[in-house]
Protein backbone atom coordinates (compact mmCIF):
# COMPACT_ATOMS: atom_id res chain seq x y z
CA UNK A 1 0.00 0.00 0.00
CA UNK A 2 1.08 3.55 -0.71
CA UNK A 3 0.53 6.82 1.05
CA UNK A 4 0.41 9.57 -1.53
CA UNK A 5 0.82 13.30 -1.31
CA UNK A 6 -0.22 14.97 -4.57
CA UNK A 7 0.03 18.53 -5.82
CA UNK A 8 1.15 19.98 -2.54
CA UNK A 9 1.42 23.76 -2.49
CA UNK A 10 2.57 25.71 0.51
CA UNK A 11 4.21 29.08 0.82
CA UNK A 12 5.10 31.37 3.70
CA UNK A 13 4.76 35.03 2.78
CA UNK A 14 6.87 35.25 -0.38
CA UNK A 15 8.81 32.03 0.09
CA UNK A 16 7.39 29.09 -1.75
CA UNK A 17 8.28 25.82 0.00
CA UNK A 18 6.29 23.39 -2.11
CA UNK A 19 5.05 23.86 -5.68
CA UNK A 20 3.01 20.99 -7.11
CA UNK A 21 5.06 18.63 -5.00
CA UNK A 22 4.38 14.87 -5.13
CA UNK A 23 5.68 12.05 -2.97
CA UNK A 24 4.73 8.42 -2.46
CA UNK A 25 5.51 6.75 0.82
CA UNK A 26 5.45 2.97 1.17
CA UNK A 27 3.56 1.61 4.12
CA UNK A 28 5.40 -0.45 6.71
CA UNK A 29 8.78 0.85 5.67
CA UNK A 30 11.10 3.50 7.04
CA UNK A 31 11.27 6.39 4.61
CA UNK A 32 14.02 8.90 5.25
CA UNK A 33 13.75 12.41 3.96
CA UNK A 34 17.20 13.86 3.59
CA UNK A 35 17.55 17.52 2.80
CA UNK A 36 19.25 20.77 3.71
CA UNK A 37 18.08 22.74 6.75
CA UNK A 38 15.11 24.97 6.11
CA UNK A 39 13.93 23.13 3.01
CA UNK A 40 10.51 22.44 4.52
CA UNK A 41 11.00 18.93 5.87
CA UNK A 42 9.36 19.73 9.19
CA UNK A 43 6.57 21.54 7.36
CA UNK A 44 5.90 18.38 5.36
CA UNK A 45 5.57 16.35 8.58
CA UNK A 46 3.26 18.95 10.07
CA UNK A 47 1.09 18.88 6.97
CA UNK A 48 0.83 15.08 7.24
CA UNK A 49 0.09 15.47 10.92
CA UNK A 50 -2.55 18.13 10.29
CA UNK A 51 -0.98 20.80 12.53
CA UNK A 52 -0.21 22.99 9.50
CA UNK A 53 -2.64 23.54 6.66
CA UNK A 54 -1.32 23.34 3.13
CA UNK A 55 -2.43 25.94 0.58
CA UNK A 56 -3.65 22.97 -1.44
CA UNK A 57 -2.98 19.25 -1.30
CA UNK A 58 -4.47 15.84 -2.06
CA UNK A 59 -3.70 13.21 0.52
CA UNK A 60 -4.36 9.60 -0.38
CA UNK A 61 -4.22 6.72 2.06
CA UNK A 62 -3.99 8.96 5.11
CA UNK A 63 -7.69 8.68 5.92
CA UNK A 64 -8.32 7.48 9.47
CA UNK A 65 -4.63 6.95 10.03
CA UNK A 66 -3.45 7.48 13.59
CA UNK A 67 -0.14 9.27 13.89
CA UNK A 68 2.51 9.38 16.57
CA UNK A 69 5.31 11.88 16.52
CA UNK A 70 8.89 11.81 17.75
CA UNK A 71 9.99 15.40 18.08
CA UNK A 72 13.42 16.97 17.93
CA UNK A 73 13.23 17.40 21.71
CA UNK A 74 11.91 14.54 23.86
CA UNK A 75 8.91 16.63 25.02
CA UNK A 76 8.25 14.61 28.16
CA UNK A 77 6.05 15.98 30.91
CA UNK A 78 8.49 16.85 33.74
CA UNK A 79 5.90 15.98 36.42
CA UNK A 80 5.33 12.46 35.15
CA UNK A 81 7.63 9.49 35.52
CA UNK A 82 8.82 7.46 32.52
CA UNK A 83 5.90 5.09 33.01
CA UNK A 84 3.37 7.89 33.46
CA UNK A 85 4.64 9.74 30.39
CA UNK A 86 3.90 6.71 28.24
CA UNK A 87 0.63 6.05 30.04
CA UNK A 88 -0.37 9.68 29.33
CA UNK A 89 -0.89 9.03 25.60
CA UNK A 90 -2.70 5.70 26.02
CA UNK A 91 -6.40 5.12 26.43
CA UNK A 92 -7.56 3.02 29.34
CA UNK A 93 -7.52 -0.47 27.91
CA UNK A 94 -7.18 -3.60 29.99
CA UNK A 95 -3.70 -4.29 28.72
CA UNK A 96 -2.40 -0.76 29.24
CA UNK A 97 0.13 -1.74 31.88
CA UNK A 98 1.42 -4.59 29.72
CA UNK A 99 1.95 -2.28 26.75
CA UNK A 100 3.79 0.27 28.86
CA UNK A 101 6.09 -2.37 30.39
CA UNK A 102 6.79 -3.93 27.01
CA UNK A 103 7.98 -0.75 25.36
CA UNK A 104 9.95 0.37 28.39
CA UNK A 105 11.73 -2.99 28.17
CA UNK A 106 12.34 -2.57 24.44
CA UNK A 107 14.15 0.74 25.01
CA UNK A 108 16.06 -0.74 27.95
CA UNK A 109 14.68 1.51 30.64
CA UNK A 110 13.10 -0.98 33.08
CA UNK A 111 15.31 0.27 35.89
CA UNK A 112 14.23 3.84 35.24
CA UNK A 113 10.49 3.28 34.83
CA UNK A 114 9.69 5.30 37.96
CA UNK A 115 12.21 8.09 37.36
CA UNK A 116 11.24 11.65 36.56
CA UNK A 117 12.70 13.04 33.29
CA UNK A 118 14.94 15.49 35.19
CA UNK A 119 16.90 12.48 36.45
CA UNK A 120 17.48 11.04 32.94
CA UNK A 121 20.16 11.82 30.36
CA UNK A 122 19.28 13.30 26.96
CA UNK A 123 19.57 9.93 25.23
CA UNK A 124 17.37 8.21 27.80
CA UNK A 125 14.71 10.88 27.46
CA UNK A 126 14.68 10.44 23.69
CA UNK A 127 14.32 6.68 24.22
CA UNK A 128 11.22 7.35 26.33
CA UNK A 129 9.88 9.49 23.51
CA UNK A 130 10.49 6.58 21.08
CA UNK A 131 8.75 4.15 23.45
CA UNK A 132 5.83 6.56 23.74
CA UNK A 133 5.49 6.79 19.95
CA UNK A 134 5.45 2.99 19.58
CA UNK A 135 3.20 2.38 22.58
CA UNK A 136 0.63 4.72 21.04
CA UNK A 137 -1.55 2.63 18.71
CA UNK A 138 -0.55 4.52 15.58
CA UNK A 139 -0.28 3.58 11.93
CA UNK A 140 2.35 6.16 11.08
CA UNK A 141 5.30 7.43 13.10
CA UNK A 142 6.67 10.82 12.10
CA UNK A 143 10.19 11.65 13.25
CA UNK A 144 11.61 15.14 13.07
CA UNK A 145 15.40 14.93 13.52
CA UNK A 146 15.07 13.29 16.93
CA UNK A 147 18.81 12.52 17.05
CA UNK A 148 19.99 16.04 16.32
CA UNK A 149 21.00 17.02 19.84
CA UNK A 150 22.79 13.78 20.68
CA UNK A 151 26.43 12.81 20.38
CA UNK A 152 27.67 10.23 17.90
CA UNK A 153 27.72 7.18 20.13
CA UNK A 154 24.28 7.84 21.59
CA UNK A 155 22.94 8.38 18.11
CA UNK A 156 24.05 4.91 17.00
CA UNK A 157 22.71 3.26 20.13
CA UNK A 158 19.40 4.96 19.61
CA UNK A 159 19.21 3.96 15.95
CA UNK A 160 19.87 0.38 17.01
CA UNK A 161 17.20 0.56 19.69
CA UNK A 162 14.77 2.03 17.18
CA UNK A 163 15.45 -0.66 14.58
CA UNK A 164 15.10 -3.39 17.17
CA UNK A 165 11.62 -2.21 18.08
CA UNK A 166 10.72 -1.69 14.47
CA UNK A 167 11.60 -5.31 13.63
CA UNK A 168 8.80 -6.39 15.98
CA UNK A 169 6.43 -3.72 14.98
CA UNK A 170 6.80 -2.56 11.39
CA UNK A 171 4.93 0.71 11.26
CA UNK A 172 5.11 3.27 8.50
CA UNK A 173 7.88 5.63 9.51
CA UNK A 174 8.71 8.99 7.97
CA UNK A 175 12.05 10.14 9.29
CA UNK A 176 13.34 13.59 8.50
CA UNK A 177 17.04 14.44 8.80
CA UNK A 178 19.90 16.39 7.29
CA UNK A 179 22.45 13.75 8.36
CA UNK A 180 23.38 11.21 5.64
CA UNK A 181 24.66 8.62 8.12
CA UNK A 182 21.39 8.61 10.01
CA UNK A 183 19.47 8.15 6.77
CA UNK A 184 21.73 5.30 5.62
CA UNK A 185 21.56 3.49 8.94
CA UNK A 186 17.84 3.80 9.41
CA UNK A 187 16.14 4.08 6.06
CA UNK A 188 14.61 1.50 3.77
CA UNK A 189 14.01 4.29 1.31
CA UNK A 190 15.89 7.54 1.11
CA UNK A 191 14.43 10.61 -0.57
CA UNK A 192 16.93 13.38 -1.26
CA UNK A 193 15.20 16.77 -1.17
CA UNK A 194 16.41 19.94 -2.87
CA UNK A 195 16.29 23.44 -1.42
CA UNK A 196 12.92 25.20 -1.47
CA UNK A 197 10.79 25.02 -3.56
CA UNK A 198 11.29 21.35 -2.84
CA UNK A 199 11.74 18.70 -5.47
CA UNK A 200 12.86 15.12 -5.00
CA UNK A 201 16.36 15.02 -6.44
CA UNK A 202 16.71 11.29 -6.17
CA UNK A 203 15.38 8.24 -4.39
CA UNK A 204 17.27 5.18 -3.14
CA UNK A 205 16.06 1.86 -1.83
CA UNK A 206 18.13 -0.08 0.66
CA UNK A 207 17.69 -3.80 0.78
CA UNK A 208 18.85 -4.55 4.26
CA UNK A 209 16.44 -3.77 7.01
CA UNK A 210 18.22 -5.57 9.81
CA UNK A 211 19.51 -3.76 12.84
CA UNK A 212 23.18 -4.46 12.06
CA UNK A 213 23.68 -2.18 9.09
CA UNK A 214 27.16 -0.69 9.11
CA UNK A 215 28.52 2.29 7.30
CA UNK A 216 31.85 0.52 6.65
CA UNK A 217 30.30 -1.78 4.06
CA UNK A 218 31.69 -0.86 0.55
CA UNK A 219 28.19 -0.56 -0.95
CA UNK A 220 27.31 1.90 1.76
CA UNK A 221 30.42 3.96 1.15
CA UNK A 222 29.57 4.14 -2.56
CA UNK A 223 26.01 5.10 -1.82
CA UNK A 224 27.10 7.77 0.60
CA UNK A 225 29.45 9.28 -2.02
CA UNK A 226 26.63 9.24 -4.56
CA UNK A 227 24.21 10.99 -2.21
CA UNK A 228 26.83 13.56 -1.24
CA UNK A 229 27.33 14.52 -4.90
CA UNK A 230 23.59 14.83 -5.40
CA UNK A 231 23.17 16.97 -2.32
CA UNK A 232 25.83 19.50 -3.36
CA UNK B 1 25.67 22.43 50.40
CA UNK B 2 25.63 21.76 54.12
CA UNK B 3 28.46 24.24 54.58
CA UNK B 4 26.62 26.99 52.73
CA UNK B 5 23.50 26.24 54.74
CA UNK B 6 25.40 26.56 58.04
CA UNK B 7 27.07 29.74 56.92
CA UNK B 8 23.70 31.28 56.10
CA UNK B 9 22.38 30.26 59.49
CA UNK B 10 25.27 32.00 61.22
CA UNK B 11 24.67 35.16 59.19
CA UNK B 12 20.96 35.05 60.04
CA UNK B 13 21.84 34.68 63.71
CA UNK B 14 24.17 37.70 63.65
CA UNK B 15 21.75 39.94 61.80
CA UNK B 16 19.04 39.09 64.35
CA UNK B 17 21.47 39.72 67.18
CA UNK B 18 22.43 43.10 65.69
CA UNK B 19 18.76 44.06 65.49
CA UNK B 20 18.21 43.22 69.17
CA UNK B 21 21.40 45.04 70.27
CA UNK B 22 20.36 48.16 68.36
CA UNK B 23 16.94 47.95 69.99
CA UNK B 24 18.55 47.62 73.45
CA UNK B 25 20.89 50.58 72.86
CA UNK B 26 18.08 52.84 71.63
CA UNK B 27 15.90 51.87 74.61
CA UNK B 28 18.80 52.71 76.95
CA UNK B 29 19.13 56.13 75.32
CA UNK B 30 15.43 56.97 75.73
CA UNK B 31 15.04 55.33 79.14
CA UNK B 32 11.26 55.28 78.79
CA UNK B 33 8.87 52.33 78.70
CA UNK B 34 6.34 54.62 76.99
CA UNK B 35 8.55 55.29 73.99
CA UNK B 36 10.64 52.19 73.52
CA UNK B 37 10.63 49.42 76.11
CA UNK B 38 13.72 47.22 76.42
CA UNK B 39 13.86 43.85 74.64
CA UNK B 40 13.67 42.03 78.03
CA UNK B 41 10.51 43.75 79.16
CA UNK B 42 8.98 43.11 75.75
CA UNK B 43 9.89 39.45 76.03
CA UNK B 44 8.24 39.33 79.45
CA UNK B 45 5.07 40.95 78.14
CA UNK B 46 5.11 38.54 75.19
CA UNK B 47 5.06 35.61 77.61
CA UNK B 48 2.40 37.33 79.72
CA UNK B 49 0.25 37.68 76.62
CA UNK B 50 0.83 34.07 75.61
CA UNK B 51 -0.25 32.92 79.06
CA UNK B 52 -3.27 35.23 79.19
CA UNK B 53 -6.73 33.89 78.39
CA UNK B 54 -7.23 36.28 75.47
CA UNK B 55 -4.22 34.87 73.60
CA UNK B 56 -5.79 31.81 71.99
CA UNK B 57 -9.04 33.47 70.92
CA UNK B 58 -6.99 36.35 69.48
CA UNK B 59 -4.52 34.35 67.39
CA UNK B 60 -7.12 31.68 66.64
CA UNK B 61 -9.50 34.18 65.10
CA UNK B 62 -6.77 36.12 63.29
CA UNK B 63 -5.42 32.89 61.82
CA UNK B 64 -8.94 31.76 60.92
CA UNK B 65 -9.53 35.04 59.08
CA UNK B 66 -6.24 34.54 57.26
CA UNK B 67 -7.13 31.01 56.24
CA UNK B 68 -10.60 31.98 55.03
CA UNK B 69 -9.12 34.90 53.07
CA UNK B 70 -6.41 32.73 51.57
CA UNK B 71 -8.80 29.90 50.70
CA UNK B 72 -11.18 32.30 48.94
CA UNK B 73 -8.33 34.04 47.08
CA UNK B 74 -6.81 30.70 46.22
CA UNK B 75 -9.97 29.18 44.75
CA UNK B 76 -11.00 32.30 42.83
CA UNK B 77 -7.41 33.23 41.90
CA UNK B 78 -6.57 29.83 40.45
CA UNK B 79 -9.96 29.43 38.73
CA UNK B 80 -10.09 32.88 37.14
CA UNK B 81 -6.33 32.77 36.47
CA UNK B 82 -6.66 29.60 34.41
CA UNK B 83 -9.57 31.09 32.48
CA UNK B 84 -7.69 34.33 31.81
CA UNK B 85 -4.46 32.52 30.97
CA UNK B 86 -6.09 30.32 28.36
CA UNK B 87 -8.59 32.83 27.00
CA UNK B 88 -7.44 36.22 25.68
CA UNK B 89 -10.91 37.76 25.75
CA UNK B 90 -11.42 36.92 29.40
CA UNK B 91 -7.92 38.16 30.20
CA UNK B 92 -8.70 41.52 28.60
CA UNK B 93 -11.85 41.66 30.74
CA UNK B 94 -10.12 40.67 34.00
CA UNK B 95 -6.96 42.74 33.66
CA UNK B 96 -8.39 46.19 34.49
CA UNK B 97 -10.21 44.71 37.50
CA UNK B 98 -6.98 43.22 38.85
CA UNK B 99 -5.05 46.44 38.24
CA UNK B 100 -7.71 48.48 40.02
CA UNK B 101 -7.76 46.21 43.07
CA UNK B 102 -3.98 46.14 43.26
CA UNK B 103 -3.51 49.87 43.04
CA UNK B 104 -6.29 50.86 45.45
CA UNK B 105 -4.79 51.87 48.82
CA UNK B 106 -5.59 49.30 51.50
CA UNK B 107 -6.92 52.03 53.77
CA UNK B 108 -9.58 53.05 51.21
CA UNK B 109 -10.74 49.47 51.05
CA UNK B 110 -10.92 49.29 54.84
CA UNK B 111 -12.86 52.54 55.16
CA UNK B 112 -15.39 51.30 52.61
CA UNK B 113 -15.53 47.83 54.14
CA UNK B 114 -16.26 49.40 57.56
CA UNK B 115 -19.35 50.97 56.04
CA UNK B 116 -20.45 47.90 54.07
CA UNK B 117 -19.77 44.92 56.34
CA UNK B 118 -20.00 43.84 59.96
CA UNK B 119 -16.77 43.99 61.98
CA UNK B 120 -15.90 40.30 61.62
CA UNK B 121 -16.13 40.41 57.86
CA UNK B 122 -13.93 43.48 57.35
CA UNK B 123 -10.50 41.83 57.89
CA UNK B 124 -11.47 38.83 55.75
CA UNK B 125 -12.68 41.08 52.96
CA UNK B 126 -9.45 43.10 53.08
CA UNK B 127 -7.33 39.96 53.19
CA UNK B 128 -9.15 38.61 50.17
CA UNK B 129 -8.69 41.79 48.15
CA UNK B 130 -4.97 41.92 48.95
CA UNK B 131 -4.24 38.26 48.24
CA UNK B 132 -6.52 37.50 45.30
CA UNK B 133 -4.78 39.67 42.67
CA UNK B 134 -1.38 38.21 43.62
CA UNK B 135 -2.45 34.63 43.17
CA UNK B 136 -4.48 35.37 40.07
CA UNK B 137 -1.64 37.26 38.36
CA UNK B 138 0.82 34.50 39.18
CA UNK B 139 -1.48 31.86 37.74
CA UNK B 140 -1.90 33.89 34.53
CA UNK B 141 1.91 34.26 34.25
CA UNK B 142 2.28 30.55 34.96
CA UNK B 143 -0.11 29.60 32.16
CA UNK B 144 1.73 31.93 29.79
CA UNK B 145 4.94 30.12 30.69
CA UNK B 146 3.60 26.66 29.99
CA UNK B 147 5.82 25.01 27.41
CA UNK B 148 3.88 25.32 24.13
CA UNK B 149 5.77 22.33 22.77
CA UNK B 150 4.33 20.10 25.48
CA UNK B 151 0.84 21.30 24.63
CA UNK B 152 1.49 20.60 20.96
CA UNK B 153 2.77 17.12 21.85
CA UNK B 154 -0.40 16.43 23.81
CA UNK B 155 -2.54 17.64 20.91
CA UNK B 156 -0.61 15.48 18.45
CA UNK B 157 -1.42 12.48 20.62
CA UNK B 158 -5.07 13.60 20.62
CA UNK B 159 -5.33 14.17 24.35
CA UNK B 160 -8.66 15.77 25.29
CA UNK B 161 -8.78 19.43 26.28
CA UNK B 162 -9.81 18.65 29.85
CA UNK B 163 -6.89 16.26 30.30
CA UNK B 164 -4.50 18.84 28.84
CA UNK B 165 -5.73 21.33 31.45
CA UNK B 166 -5.46 18.81 34.30
CA UNK B 167 -2.25 17.04 33.35
CA UNK B 168 -0.26 19.68 31.47
CA UNK B 169 -1.40 23.16 32.57
CA UNK B 170 -2.17 22.49 36.24
CA UNK B 171 1.14 20.82 37.16
CA UNK B 172 3.03 23.43 35.14
CA UNK B 173 1.53 26.31 37.09
CA UNK B 174 1.87 24.68 40.52
CA UNK B 175 5.22 26.36 41.36
CA UNK B 176 3.74 29.72 40.31
CA UNK B 177 0.67 29.16 42.49
CA UNK B 178 2.85 28.49 45.50
CA UNK B 179 5.13 31.47 45.04
CA UNK B 180 1.99 33.58 44.54
CA UNK B 181 0.38 32.18 47.68
CA UNK B 182 3.53 32.70 49.70
CA UNK B 183 3.98 36.37 48.80
CA UNK B 184 0.22 36.95 49.03
CA UNK B 185 0.20 35.55 52.56
CA UNK B 186 2.92 38.03 53.58
CA UNK B 187 0.76 40.96 52.50
CA UNK B 188 -2.39 39.23 53.68
CA UNK B 189 -1.38 39.14 57.37
CA UNK B 190 -0.57 42.82 57.39
CA UNK B 191 -3.91 43.62 55.78
CA UNK B 192 -5.82 41.45 58.26
CA UNK B 193 -4.18 43.10 61.25
CA UNK B 194 -4.80 46.60 59.90
CA UNK B 195 -8.39 45.53 59.31
CA UNK B 196 -8.68 44.29 62.90
CA UNK B 197 -7.15 47.48 64.32
CA UNK B 198 -9.73 49.60 62.55
CA UNK B 199 -12.81 47.39 62.72
CA UNK B 200 -12.24 46.12 66.28
CA UNK B 201 -13.80 42.67 66.22
CA UNK B 202 -14.13 41.10 69.67
CA UNK B 203 -10.95 39.03 69.35
CA UNK B 204 -7.95 39.44 67.09
CA UNK B 205 -4.30 40.43 67.20
CA UNK B 206 -5.13 43.84 65.74
CA UNK B 207 -7.91 44.40 68.29
CA UNK B 208 -5.54 43.92 71.23
CA UNK B 209 -2.77 45.87 69.54
CA UNK B 210 -5.12 48.81 69.25
CA UNK B 211 -6.20 48.63 72.92
CA UNK B 212 -2.55 48.34 74.04
CA UNK B 213 -1.72 51.42 72.00
CA UNK B 214 -4.61 53.33 73.54
CA UNK B 215 -3.15 52.68 77.01
CA UNK B 216 0.40 53.48 75.79
CA UNK B 217 1.50 49.91 76.53
CA UNK B 218 4.27 50.04 73.94
CA UNK B 219 5.78 46.75 75.10
CA UNK B 220 2.46 45.00 74.46
CA UNK B 221 2.17 46.54 71.01
CA UNK B 222 5.62 45.19 70.16
CA UNK B 223 4.83 41.84 71.80
CA UNK B 224 1.74 41.38 69.59
CA UNK B 225 3.87 42.41 66.61
CA UNK B 226 6.42 39.72 67.43
CA UNK B 227 3.59 37.18 67.66
CA UNK B 228 2.24 38.31 64.28
CA UNK B 229 5.68 37.98 62.71
CA UNK B 230 6.05 34.45 64.09
CA UNK B 231 2.62 33.42 62.76
CA UNK B 232 3.46 34.82 59.35
CA UNK B 233 6.76 32.93 59.37
CA UNK B 234 5.10 29.66 60.40
CA UNK B 235 2.66 29.97 57.50
CA UNK B 236 5.48 30.67 55.06
CA UNK B 237 7.22 27.49 56.23
CA UNK B 238 3.99 25.48 55.96
CA UNK B 239 3.39 26.70 52.39
CA UNK B 240 6.95 25.83 51.44
CA UNK B 241 6.64 22.36 52.98
CA UNK B 242 3.42 21.69 51.10
CA UNK B 243 5.12 22.81 47.89
CA UNK B 244 8.05 20.44 48.45
CA UNK B 245 5.55 17.68 49.07
CA UNK B 246 3.66 18.34 45.82
CA UNK B 247 6.42 19.46 43.45
CA UNK B 248 8.48 16.27 43.67
CA UNK B 249 9.63 16.09 40.07
CA UNK B 250 12.53 18.55 40.11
Amino acid sequence: MLLEIRNLNKSYQDISLFENFNIEIKENTISCILGPSGCGKTTLLNIINGTINADSVELKGFENKVISYIFQEPRLLPWKTVKENISFVLNDTENKQGIIDRYIRLVDLEKFADYYPSKLSGGMKQRVSIARAFAYPSDIILMDEPLKALDYKLKFNLIKAFKRIWQFDKRTVVFVTHDIDEALLLGNEIFVFSKAPVSIKDKFSLMSSSSDVTLENPDMIDLKKKILTIMD
Amino acid sequence: MIKVFNKNRIITFFSTLLLIITWKVVSLIYQSEFILPSPESTLISTFKIILSEKFFPAIGLTVLRGIIGLAASFILGVGLGILAGTNETFNAFLKPILVTIRSTPVISLILLALIWFNVDMVPIFIAFLTMFPFICTNVIDGIRNVDKELVQMAKTYRISHSRIVREVYLPAITPFVFSGASSAMGFGWRAIIIGEVLSQPQFGIGTFMQSAQTFLLVNEVIAWTVIAVIISYIFEVIIRKIEQHIVVWN
